[in-house]
């Protein structure tokens, strides 16, 4: 697993080439953005799902965020639903717990995707997530098919390889 | 004068140790003290999302630096906070965000403090 690999090693990693894909586990999150009603798991099923684990305050994050945009800007008709899980490092005086910092970090960015709050970490610890940003590709049965993290941006080679999973998924 | 830390919050459960990526020094001042967070070299400590110690009493001192780096995402010199003069321990709880060298991600740490402070 990718928490095993030296961490040198371990920017971006398929986590389940050929073994038996495990199903994603049904988050909670009760605080949205971008959208009328909380996203559920299930609610989800036939779509392709893109989870970003993220926070504004994260330069890695942020860094990320054009990719992230144009995949929902490509792919979101075709399939994929797009969920940043925003997951707060500090403490709430930090101001990362605060819905309306979050709200003017998602217009300030262009981002259009629902975004989860993840206040209390439920959802991150869920799946076992320990570094900003993390990614979770979920298939259209619910199933995750690739988890990694880092910074990427637009047309590099880790855009075009998670660009090529999703495209995979979504033929699937 | 270092300060050690405790483990780092984020570690990986086999992956082998790793040293620190930051140090806190204490300096001793006219008023006190300066304490300073050192980056292990080629890591780098998150501007957007300023160091924290919190001290078991209560009290929460925020690390700044005027010097950041291009994009404004980072400390491009080792932030600092003044201390006033104190006898005893420096005892907390060190938050940190740090994006270490080779590696396009964050990691939040949370490291205990508790160190004597150097004589006055």
């Amino acid at each position: 697993m990718a928490k095993l690999l030296p961490i040198s090693l371990a920017v971006l990693v398929a986590l389940v080439p050929g073994g038996e894909p495990r199903p994603a586990p049904a988050w909670k999150n009760v605080s949205w953005l971008n959208i009328d009603r909380p996203l559920t798991l299930e609610s989800l099923r036939g779509r392709v799902v893109l989870l970003n684990f993220w926070v504004f305050t994260c330069v890695n994050c942020t860094n990320t965020v054009p990719a992230l945009v144009e995949f929902d800007r490509n792919y979101r008709a075709r399939g994929l639903t797009l969920i940043g899980i925003h997951t707060p490092e500090f403490p709430p005086y930090a101001g990362e717990h605060d819905e309306g910092n979050l709200a003017r970090a998602l217009q300030q960015r262009g981002i259009l995707y629902p975004n989860a709050q993840d206040n209390d970490r439920a959802t991150w610890e869920l799946y076992g997530i320990e570094y900003w940003p993390s990614f979770v590709l979920i298939d259209r049965k619910g199933r995750i098919r690739y988890e990694g993290y880092g910074e990427f941006h637009l047309g590099d080679a880790w855009y075009r390889e998670w660009s090529h999973r999703i495209e995979a998924l979504l033929a699937e | 004068m270092a300060l050690a830390l405790g483990p780092l919050a984020a570690c990986a459960v086999a992956a082998p140790p790793r040293p620190a990526p930051v140090r806190l020094e204490a300096a001793v001042t006219r008023a006190g003290y300066r304490l300073s967070l050192i980056p292990a070299p080629g890591a780098r400590i998150n501007a957007r999302l300023k160091p924290v110690l919190e001290l078991t009493d209560g009290t929460r001192l925020q690390f700044d630096a005027p010097a950041l780096t291009a994009d404004s995402g980072y400390f491009a010199e080792p932030p600092v906070i003044g201390l006033e003069r104190r006898p005893g321990r420096l005892r907390g709880l060190l938050r940190v965000g740090v994006c270490p060298a080779g590696l396009n991600v964050c990691e939040s740490l949370a490291l205990p403090v508790d160190q004597p402070l150097p004589p006055g």
